[in-house]
């Protein structure tokens, strides 16, 4: 009896699984331990966003769009507030715009914090999920005491933002961002500049950058990948024009630098909100825009950086008070496209890593 | 804007090869095509001289009644030129070639215009539902899809033979 060669398996992996951030689930066909072929399912969180926006106002639409990458909800409403802005060509107040880098920069930390905790947690480090969790409850609390609630905070309205935060909200945020430093430090020295976390993630699941281009990825995954783009520079929207930072890149094109360009990427958005807190200027926060929204006919497609990829808006107009069709083209699921691509020929304890520095919210994938 | 102009200009060129009209709404340039034409319209967009569209960022349908499109959002890793090239596409024999030849990255978002409005995409290497379960009838986004209350869906799907 021959031994060299095992007879294919097929493991189901998901969807509910740990490993498998939401309701994810691949087929994955294995040769002992060695993955052939990977077929991913997705579409188990699928509530039909898009026919669903179709019967309702163009304001009654926000709070859904914090329902897709619910771990960076501000972003979204941004994303979505600013085509339909851009499509009736309203403009809003300084002090708005201010308030909108703050709360989307701090959605960005908050989202890498998760990314971070839970690609710890897939190659089984516990303790850094708990640190960097621990953190993010900060951000939560900022968002509570703006909006009411922590998760799906709906915080932006067509024309500006639906709170001014409260006098405590200024020194959480001051007090939060001088502990960041130190929060970084602590995240290296438990995860990743632990030894056993990078052998790991480094030399996993190569992601060249031809291949990134081709495959239309954006986001951290691309920067990880030596691609130095970003909307913010490369198209700025918003006032980020005004600002100065860096886009960080990595040219390892492994798993490790996909995580690692999170921690740079937090920095730089320390620099962002601590020079926003400076220069916001006092004035309201609404713009005049009429009770009822009606757009006039034309179409628009925006697309802004979410934390984990370009999320953009693609909305027509009929000139009623509902919009035609509005077309969401979330970052994760195109970015999703690499996963049986890069992780043929990997380990499956590797295929867990790869799928967690993808960081994608099923929210997001599936609409 | 320079960069604009030159677009508009490379894009004029590419519409009298390709019967194509070009208009202009909020800014943005669009190319109205028809659907056999699409794989020449992008693979020539995507090499312009000096304003190449080599970045395929969506790709969508929509429909309009009488007929789909298929809309392309193309943009640049170098430039800011962006382009919107929109494919119309027939209702009763919705047949396109598909753009994965050109972009692999095309695969999901076909997938998706396929699951949502059922347009074919010739030449596509795993042309299946994506969002919905495979034997689920119909195609949610078009417009005469009928929405029908949830107490008349029958939400347990039924066990066929061998299962």
């Amino acid at each position: 009896m021959s031994i060299d060669k095992t007879e294919d398996l097929i493991l189901n992996m998901g969807p509910q699984h740990p490993s498998m951030h939401g309701l994810f689930r691949m087929v994955v066909h294995l040769e002992g331990e060695t993955v052939t072929e990977i077929d991913p399912k997705i579409g188990y969180l699928h509530r039909g966003i898009e026919k669903l926006a179709e019967s309702r106002t163009y304001t009654q639409f926000i709070p859904y769009t914090d329902r897709l990458d619910y771990l960076a909800s501000p972003h979204n409403n941004w994303a979505y507030v600013q085509t339909v802005e851009k499509l009736m060509g309203v403009e809003i107040p300084e002090r708005a715009e201010y308030l909108r880098v703050i709360f989307g920069e701090l959605s960005r930390i908050a989202s890498h914090q998760v990314m971070i905790a839970s690609t710890a947690l897939d190659i089984a480090g516990w303790t850094a999920w708990s640190y960097a969790f621990r953190d993010r409850e900060r951000i939560l609390d900022m968002y509570e005491m703006t909006a009411g609630s922590r998760l799906t905070v709906n915080i932006m309205r067509i024309g500006g933002m639906s709170a001014e935060p409260p006098a405590e909200f200024w020194p959480a945020l001051k007090s939060f961002l001088d502990d960041t430093p130190e929060m970084l430090e602590e995240y290296y020295g438990v995860f990743l500049g632990n030894e056993i976390a990078q052998g790991r993630l480094k030399n996993v699941g190569i992601l060249s950058k031809e291949l990134a281009q081709s495959l239309s990825i954006t986001g951290p995954v691309l920067r990880g990948s030596g691609v130095q783009y970003d909307l913010r520079r490369a198209e700025p929207y918003s006032i980020y024009d005004r600002f100065d930072f860096d886009i960080p890149v990595r040219y390892g094109c492994d798993s490790y630098d996909r995580t690692m360009i999170r921690m740079d990427e937090i920095k730089e958005s320390i620099k962002i909100i601590k020079q926003a807190v400076r220069d916001i200027p006092e004035g309201p926060i609404m713009a005049k825009v009429p009770k009822v929204i009606k757009p006039p006919v034309g179409e628009v497609y925006h697309r802004v950086e979410n934390p984990k990829g370009e999320l953009g808006f693609y909305i027509v107009s009929d000139g009623s008070t509902k919009p035609s069709r509005v077309r969401i083209r979330p970052g994760t699921f195109v970015n999703l496209q690499m996963l049986p691509i890069v992780a043929k020929g990997w380990k499956i304890q590797d295929v867990v890593a790869i799928f967690a520095t993808l960081d994608a919210v099923l929210g997001e994938v599936d609409k | 804007m320079e960069n604009k102009e030159l677009l508009k200009q490379r894009v004029e060129e590419l519409a009298g090869k390709v019967n194509g009209e070009v208009e202009e709404i909020l800014g943005a340039i669009i190319l109205k095509i028809q659907a056999p034409y699409i794989i020449e319209t992008l693979t020539a967009a995507k090499s312009f001289a000096d304003v190449p569209c080599d970045f395929l960022h969506d790709l969508a349908g929509l429909d309009l009644g009488d007929h789909f499109e298929v809309v392309y959002q193309l943009t640049s890793w170098n430039g800011p030129q962006r382009l919107r090239v929109k494919a119309s596409v027939d209702r009763e024999n919705p047949v396109i070639d598909s753009a994965t030849r050109i972009w692999q990255g095309a695969d999901f978002l076909e997938r998706e215009a396929f699951d949502m409005f059922g347009i074919q995409f010739k030449g596509h290497p795993n042309l299946k539902r994506i969002y919905m379960w495979d034997d689920f009838e119909g195609y949610p986004l078009r417009k005469d899809y009928v929405t029908e209350p949830i107490e008349l869906r029958n939400l347990v799907r039924q066990r066929k033979e061998g299962e």
